[in-house]
């Protein structure tokens, strides 16, 4: 069972607004969610690898330097930029 | 009462790769701002990560070194946090199946640091805070780190300092990075707690982060202690938490800003493959494993007679110990050359710095010459004494600097002359040595040596003049 407690804490985390409303479906909800996360747990044939789906590894690339890209590409999208960086709010307090 | 202090270290080393760790950008240091980026280390939607070989085989060869397990199988997780530095909001690291587990790093106490394990990740963005906002640079995001994390094993600062010394000569030695502190290719954070002495029962410890330099981490580590402990003493309790380091003040305080909540949400990066480690390459790997530094310093004292504390210093610089064995090239006595590094050539090296660099005027050759000239009889020490002060000082070899002449023992009757030449010219110190005062002698010794310009051997010449003396 998921509590309250931690809807709250996951809503803190994830950076959203959850009213004191919605706290009551969104704890069942996720409860529903885990619940069916367990029921696949249950019927998975423990041979199987899930982690590794693709059955693939070692894909490795040699160290030899390519051209990086320009600057005003890498910039192009960002919302804001000064002085060649990207420019966020600022974090600190 | 008396309190125990328990660390463990979490330190950070940049791998010397030339490509980062998920794309083919250089790592360089420095570099105009973002010119260092490409769309996968900046994050963008739709890009695929591909991992480079040679921070595998860089960690597995760390993780050797420092006598660990290499894992068969390994794999890449992705660290949730937001924050600006991160342009995916994850980190790409490893949380269960690490490359290296379970090794150790012994000190000279006999004690030996448990190394927990050694993983593989990509670095952080460069954050420049200013009034208002904040500039990102990504030019450092995806340079390949590896985090050596131990257990809490350190009972003093000075084992603390040991190990860090130790972490990164060994990491120099095998070539996975310059570990230059000051600019933050290594970096450590520390987990300090303390308990009262006897109690087996681990107290609350704070993390002190990011800290660039050894005398730093023992300043750090001693006000810590002192803070938990004072808390303590106090009745009050030590709250777990992160902190920051500031030299200026030195005094620790609480690291705000980042995520509060310790919770990472890892999962397996889908993007990246499974990492097979074949045997055979572990031991391919540890095949090429140079001589570390603890083994080389051993060596010199076990099989070249170098007194430990002289090892000590020839293994601390890479350049250093491959002077010194240079020189000793079919030589007699590697304690002369030893003796000429530790001695003379220091005097022109004196910093860590130029230490490390070891740019001197004379070539090992150079100074492996001037020692055939000693072994094969042919100049004294003295002269080659002064001969060498020459060489550090005009980069010229030893057969430009010393005539003919000069080569080869003194004359017997040549040094009988001087000695008597010697004793008849410092009648004031024949006075003094009649007078009890033995040291006399030497001014009279310095008369011969200089005038057979460092040919004659000065205890030889010491004997003869007691003996004229005497027989007065």
């Amino acid at each position: 069972m998921v509590t309250k407690e931690e809807i709250m804490k996951i809503a803190i985390l994830s950076k959203l607004f959850v009213g004191e409303d919605e706290i009551d479906k969104l704890t069942e909800d996720m409860s529903g969610i885990i619940s069916f996360a367990d029921t696949i747990n249950n019927a998975a044939d423990a041979e199987s690898d899930f982690d590794n789906i693709n059955e693939l590894s070692n894909v490795l690339r040699e160290d030899e330097v390519v051209p990086s890209l320009d600057r005003d590409k890498i910039l192009e999208n960002a919302k804001d930029s000064d002085e060649g960086c990207f420019l966020v709010k600022n974090i600190m307090k | 009462m008396k309190y125990e202090l328990v660390a463990g270290f979490e330190t950070h080393v940049e791998l010397a790769t030339n490509t980062k760790i998920f794309c083919s950008c250089t790592t360089q240091f420095g570099g105009e701002p973002n010119t260092h980026c490409c769309p996968i280390c900046i994050g963008l939607p739709g890009t695929l990560p591909k991992l480079n070989k040679r921070v595998v085989e860089y960690a597995i060869r760390a993780g050797l070194a420092t006598n660990c397990h290499i894992a068969e199988i390994s794999k890449m997780d992705r660290k949730n946090y937001c924050y600006p530095d991160l342009p995916k909001a994850y980190q790409i690291s490893q949380y269960d199946k690490p490359l290296c587990e379970h090794g150790y790093i012994q000190l000279s106490n006999g004690r030996k640091i448990r190394i927990l394990r050694i993983h593989i990740e990509e670095d952080a963005g460069k954050l420049v805070h200013r009034r208002g906002d904040t500039l990102v640079d990504y030019n450092r995001g995806g340079v390949p780190l590896i985090e050596i994390v131990t257990e809490p094993d350190f009972r003093s600062v000075d084992e603390a300092k040991e190990y860090v010394e130790k972490l990164q000569l060994i990491m120099r030695y095998i070539g996975v990075s310059d570990c230059k502190m000051q600019e933050g290719s290594m970096r450590c954070d520390v987990n300090i707690s303390v308990r009262p002495e006897g109690s087996e029962k681990l107290g609350t410890r704070t993390e002190i982060k990011n800290m660039n330099s050894i005398s730093f981490i023992a300043k750090a580590m001693e006000y810590e202690y002192n803070r938990q402990v004072d808390l303590i003493e106090s009745g009050e309790k030590v709250i777990q938490e992160t902190l920051r380091y500031d030299d200026v003040s030195n005094t620790t305080s609480s690291m705000r800003g980042k995520e509060d909540a310790n919770d990472y949400r890892y999962f397996r990066d889908p993007d990246l493959v499974t990492i097979n480690v074949p045997r055979e390459r572990v031991e391919e790997i540890r095949a090429q494993l140079p001589e570390l530094p603890e083994a080389k310093k051993n060596r010199y004292v076990e099989e070249l007679g170098i007194p430990e504390k002289d090892a000590a210093l020839l293994t601390k610089y890479i350049r250093i110990a491959g002077f010194f064995e240079e020189t000793i090239k079919g030589t007699k006595n590697p304690k002369t050359a030893a003796n000429f590094i530790i001695g003379q050539i220091f005097r022109s090296v004196e910093t860590e710095a130029e230490k490390e660099a070891f740019d001197i005027k004379v070539s090992a050759e150079a100074l492996n010459e001037l020692i055939r000239l000693i072994d094969e009889g042919k100049i004294r020490m003295n002269l080659a004494k002064s001969t060498l002060d020459k060489m550090l000082e005009t980069g010229k070899r030893a057969s430009e600097l010393i005539d003919e002449k000069d080569m080869g023992g003194l004359d017997e009757s040549v040094l009988d002359d001087l000695c008597r030449q010697a004793v008849e010219g410092n009648p004031k110190a024949v006075a003094d040595y009649l007078a009890g005062k033995e040291k006399a002698v030497k001014a009279m010794v310095g008369f011969v040596m200089k005038n057979s310009r460092g040919k004659a051997d000065a205890a030889l010449a010491e004997q003869k003049i007691i003996g004229i003396i005497k027989g007065q």
